[in-house]
Parts: C-alpha cells; structure tokens; sequence
C-alpha cells in the first residue's frame, strides 16, 4: 500500500517545473532562470555539474519528442482548464488517502501556492499533462486499430522502440555521451549473458545498453535487461520497458530468455542497496543458470551513472509536500515513470569485457566461485580504471 | 452392461454443465448422467438426470451402482465475494465429491479451475508453471473457493494416491455466448484500463474449454494443466480486435470502481500485472492444442455481442 501512496502523491501533486511548456500559447521560459538546481533545503544532491546548456538541449529533445507525438494525434485539445477543476481532479486522486493525511497535504500545498515558481503556467501545465495523459493512450490506440501491431510474447513492440529510437540516440550520443567498449565482440548468436554493475539507481542504465547494441552491434542485437520486480506497481515504467524488451527481474523469466537463447543483462548487485538487502539475483544463481543454459558471460562494467536522479527541476516541492525525500517526477512528458528517474547528464562508459564461454565449463562448485571471482575482479579493474580517469562529478 | 464408459457432470443446471453434456453427447460413445442439487428445467438430450446433492451421503453408493469411470466437476458458482455460502457449496460441495468418489472406486475427477488462481503479482515471472505457489487475491470469492478446491486437492492426492485428479487451469474464457468476467470487460460499453499498465493477456475460447474436457476424459494421466491459446496480446491489442476504444483511468481508481462494482468485472490486478501460465505441459502432457487462437476468440465474441446470450450464468 505505501508504495500505491508514494504514486499517488507523485502523480496528483507534481513538483513544479516552470520549463513547463503547458498550453501551446505559453512562450518558453528562460531555463536559466527557471528553478536554480540549489535550492533552499533540496534534499536531492546538488549536480554542481549541470550545464544549463545541456539541460535546455534535453528539454528541447523532450519538446520534439512531445511534437513527434502530437503530431501523431491531431488536434488534441485539452478541457478547459480551471483552477478549481485542477484542485477538483488532484482531491479525487488525494481521496485515497486517510482524511487526515489528505488535510494534511492540502495545507501544504496551500502554502506551497505563496512560493514564486508556483505560477499560474504551472498549473496549467499539469492540467494539461494530465489530461494529454488519459487522451495520449486513447490515441495511440485509435491509430493502431486499422494496421494490427505484432508483440512478441514478452510484450515487446519493436514500433514503440523505432518511435523512442530517435530520442535514445539523443540519449546515447549526447546527453550522457555513453562511450562504448567490447560491444563487436560480443556473439551475434546464441545465448549471452551481461552480467553488469549498477551504480545508479534507474533503469536508464538498461535502456543504455539496448541503445549500444542498437547502434554498435553489427547485428543490432536485442538487449533484454532484467528489471527489479519493485518498478512493476508504477505505471508506464514497466510496461515501457517491456515494450523496449526488458523483462522483470525473476530466474523463470532469465532461464527462459536464455533458452530461448536471447542477449539478457543482470545486475547480480542489485540496484542501491539501501532498499534491498539482499538483491533478488544473487551471483551463483546467476553463473549457475549462465553454466546449465550454456550462455556467454560478458561482465560488462557501467559507470558514470552514480549520480542520483533529479534534472529537470527541484525535488522540494513534493518534499514538502510529503514529508518524505522523494524522487522527481518530470512534468514535461505523458510518461510519468521513465523521467521522474532521470540521471543527470554525466558522461557514462559501458565497457564489455572479453565474452567468457561456458561451453567447455562443468557446473559444479568450484567453477561457480572460480567465475564470480573472476567477473567481480574483472568488473572491479574496469571500474577503477574509469574511475582512474577522473571523469566522474562527483 | 454396455460398454460405454459412465461419465458423470456435476452441475448440469449451469451453463457449463449444460454445453459439457451437449458437447459430449454430440460424439454418442458416452454415457452420461447429470447431476445436480436442483431438478433441472429441462432435459438435455442422451443425458440421464439424477437430482442429488453432493452432500448427500448415499452419492458414493450411487456412484459405485451406475459404475461411474469419470466425474466432471463443474458445480461451482462464482462470485465477487467470498461467502460462507458459496463456500459451503463450492468447496464443501466438491471436498464431499471428492470423498464419495474415493469410497465409489471412481476412476477420475476432472475439475475446471481457474489461471487466475496464480494471482497477478508484480513479481510474477512472464510464464507460471503448474507448480508454482497460488497466491490469488483471497478476497475475491471465486479465487477463493477455487484456491482452498486446489489446495485440498493437493492434500487429497497425496494421501490417497489412488485417487485420480485432473485439474484444468483455464485462462480468461471467452466467447459469443459464455459471461465470464473477461467476456464481460470486454463487451462492456467501456473497456476501462489502467493509466500506464499494459501486461500480457491470455485466453481460450469456450468451445476450447469443452474439447478440454472431452479430450481429459479421454486420454489424461492426472495432474495439473494449464489450458491457454498459445499466443498473447497486450491489454491494449485485446480490446482494440475487441472493438472497444480503452478508457484509461488512473490507477487507484480502479480499485475503488471495482469495490463499487462499477465497470469493472475483473480485479484490476489482473489488468494490470501479468498473469499468464505456462502452456507446455498441454502441449506435452495432455497433448492437447486449442482450436480457437487467442485473435480469433476475440474476433468470434467481437462479432455476436451479447443482447441475447445463450444463457445469462456466469462461467
């Protein structure tokens, strides 16, 4: 139940983000000037390091994205806003809570309305948002009625991924810069496995990979990443991911991507530990499965990504609001979930190492522990290497 | 004494019992007796009628004298919530049956039971195998009932390994005549989804229910099967081949619409987490394939909708 209340409070109480492009009659407002990155009693980390100029590319990029769309549904008109059918439409989704929580919020949001950047564009902004939300699904399908769509049994649409493609390779190229190794040698063919670290906490990580393999593999290979069973309650992540092939992160589902002998990337530390303590996948189940199903280890090291999400604006206001730290939810875009995580705009390198066989390999013991010491080493020089060179932020 | 092998169906007054007997009698090499608590309304055709209730102890003794080989199990009445009634006749009902079929000597029991009983978890792995744990909602009464039919089964079996249980785990059922729940979600004015979830659905046809049944009766050695169509849409491509334009709505809302019973026959888990169930040992096992593919069960309840279904009873 807390987690349905941690998205409630999410979706029907956005933070405020004045880049907000709401109705089509508001201007863009100056970024530069929109919600300085240090606020007053931010609890998200400080990115000192963000430039402004590339936040105001990946705003533009989201821009374009949002007109790509909407140019795919014509003619969207949002109802008449009101504030008071704005505060009638966040009572109805606050109405889950306990009257005395609702109070509670309600008060703080109220007080929250005498802060500056809480303007009126604002509101009209989320109005908007939420709206173009409920009508953006409707359409997408209306269009999708006449010419029947395939997915695979995973739920994989390879249309969602060639209308994301443009905007990955955005991602990929310049706003995260992702500079890639070993990805040629990985097999074209055959069961492989990426057994990767996760230094960051989202699920942007897996979207990278996908996007280095699509544009570095000669085959374009399908990166199936294994995502934590805890994004599945949220909307539009995991059905995103899936859409993208991604899978939740359960053994019956890696067994079979790889007997179906498909490119799977686990994360056998789990994501930031501070929720899990033991991560759902642990290394000798992840190099027994890699030994019974006859797949290529390919330890593959992330960094970059340590940095913890906030971009597009403060974290403070649903602070505020809650009570509670709490990621970012984005308010630019119909996809609540993917962009409410989004890491700043470090320069990240995926390093694949040489794809270690197991064809020749006994699956008893010893091998086990012989080859999570040898993947933990390799990942393990990999990152200091990187880390060596400086370049990370923080 | 003819050579015909006694099949009997419990519930012959519901619409399952009715279609199963139907569906059986069409091939004539069967005997078949229908029972039921109630008299039935009218007789259907080649299929001896006995009224009896199954609590009724002098069943086993009825069951020995027709020489029963086969019991199809399809009394059982679905419903939103969990009741002591419904409990007593559903699982009491078939927990007595069970029994009286031990003491008669019957061959097999053949019992329609549910996917859903898996549960739609987030957790849940992409494709559920027959072994693996239930854990649907226990608040909704028809997974409840089914879910304690299962488990005593279990118990049953392994404590008098004679006995010979089939249990068939259908998915969603639909079809031009059948009112499952997904049947109606689907003929509903408004298809209500959930803002942001699309999982994979899976489905058989109701004229694929009943060839599972004659096939079971057939040639099945006991155990567990899931019966499914073998291929999966999404959500969204379910109700678009449907003809419904999907209403999304945000996701605690649905909760509520469904406590409300507006709108929503289905638990909104079930729209939202997957819950599809593994199909190999059909395949394998039971040697067994749907006729119907998930696409065209859609198309065929698309194509008659349900002014006049054939009756109104839910599956």
């Amino acid at each position: 139940m807390s987690d349905e209340d941690d998205l409630m409070t999410d979706d029907a109480l956005n933070s405020p983000n004045a880049d907000l492009n709401g109705a089509t009659e508001t201007a863009h407002p100056d970024p530069d000037t929109a919600g300085a990155p240090e606020e007053a009693g931010s609890d998200g980390p400080a990115f000192d390091g963000t430039d402004p100029k590339i936040r105001r590319q990946l705003i533009d990029e989201l821009d374009r994205l949002i007109e790509r769309i909407e140019a795919m549904t014509p003619g969207y008109v949002p109802p008449p806003f009101s504030p008071r059918r704005l505060l009638k439409l966040l009572d109805e989704n606050a109405g889950r809570f306990s009257p005395r929580k609702r109070l509670g919020v309600l008060k703080r949001l109220r007080s929250a309305i005498n802060e500056d950047y809480l303007d009126l564009d604002t509101w009209k902004g989320m109005w908007y948002m939420v709206n173009y939300s409920l009508e953006y699904q409707g359409d997408i399908i209306k269009r999708r009625l006449t010419g029947e769509y395939e997915t695979d049994e995973w739920g994989m649409d390879w249309e969602v991924l060639e209308v994301m493609r443009p905007f990955l390779d955005f991602l990929f190229n310049t706003y995260w810069r992702v500079e890639t190794s070993g990805i040629e040698a990985t097999p074209e063919d055959g069961p492989v496995l990426l057994v990767a670290n996760h230094a960051g906490r989202s699920p942007w990580e897996g979207v990278m990979l996908s996007a280095a393999f699509l544009n570095h593999h000669p085959t374009e290979r399908l990166v199936r990443s294994l995502y934590p069973t805890r994004f599945a309650p949220f909307p539009f992540i995991s059905t995103m991911l899936n859409k993208i092939g991604h899978a939740v992160g359960t053994e019956d589902n890696a067994r079979r991507l790889l007997a179906q002998a498909e490119l799977v990337a686990v994360y056998p530390d789990g994501y930031a530990p501070s929720r899990h303590k033991v991560p759902p996948f642990g290394w000798a189940e992840i190099i027994q499965l890699a030994l019974e199903t006859g797949a290529t280890i390919v330890p593959t090291a992330i960094t970059g990504t340590e940095q913890t999400y906030t971009a597009l604006g403060e974290a403070s206001l649903t602070t505020r609001l809650t009570g509670r730290p709490h990621p970012l939810l984005s308010s630019r875009s119909p996809w609540f979930g993917m962009l409410s995580m989004f890491p700043p705009p470090t320069k990240w390198f995926i390093d694949l190492a040489e794809p270690i066989s197991t064809a020749d390999k006994e699956a008893g013991e010893e091998t086990i522990a012989d080859l999570v010491e040898f993947i933990q080493v390799s990942l393990a020089d990999q990152l200091q290497f990187r880390r060596r060179e400086g370049r990370l932020l923080r | 004494m003819p050579d015909k092998r006694v099949i009997v169906i419990t519930g012959i007054r519901g619409y399952w019992g009715k279609r199963l007997a139907r569906r059986l009698a069409r091939d004539g090499d069967l005997h078949l007796i229908g029972l039921d608590a109630k008299p039935a309304p009218e007789q259907v055709e080649g299929v001896n009628f006995i009224q009896a209730d199954l609590g009724n102890p002098s069943l086993a003794a009825l069951l020995a004298a027709e020489g029963v080989d086969t019991v199809c199990h399809l009394d059982f009445v679905p419903g939103r919530r969990p009741t002591p009634a419904a409990f007593n006749h559903n699982v009491v009902g078939a927990i007595k049956l069970l029994g009286a079929c031990a003491r008669a000597g019957v061959n097999r029991v053949i019992i329609k039971s549910s996917s859903a009983v898996y549960g739609a978890c987030p957790q849940n792995p992409a494709f559920l195998s027959e072994d693996h744990p239930l854990v649907g909602n226990m608040r909704l009464g028809t997974i409840r009932d089914l879910v304690e039919i299962e488990t005593f089964c279990q118990n049953f079996t392994r404590q008098a390994p004679d006995a010979r249980v089939t249990i068939l785990r259908f998915a969603h059922i639909i079809g031009p005549t059948v009112n499952s729940p997904m049947a109606q979600f689907l003929r509903d004015k408004f298809a209500p989804v959930l803002l942001g979830f699309d999982p994979m659905m899976q489905l058989i046809h109701e004229d694929d229910v009943l060839e599972a049944f004659a096939h079971a009766i057939v040639n099945a050695p006991p155990g567990i099967y899931n019966i499914a169509a073998g291929d999966l849409h999404p959500l969204w491509r379910v109700t678009a081949l449907a003809g419904k334009v999907p209403l999304p709505i945000f996701h605690p809302l649905a909760y509520t619409a469904f406590r409300q019973g507006r709108h929503m026959p289905i638990h909104p888990d079930y729209l939202r987490y997957p819950c599809v169930a593994d199909t190999t040992a059909m395949t394998e096992r039971l040697d067994f394939s749907p006729q119907f593919s998930a696409h065209d069960a859609i198309l065929a309840l698309a194509g008659q909708p349900a002014e006049t279904p054939e009756t109104a009873e839910p599956e």
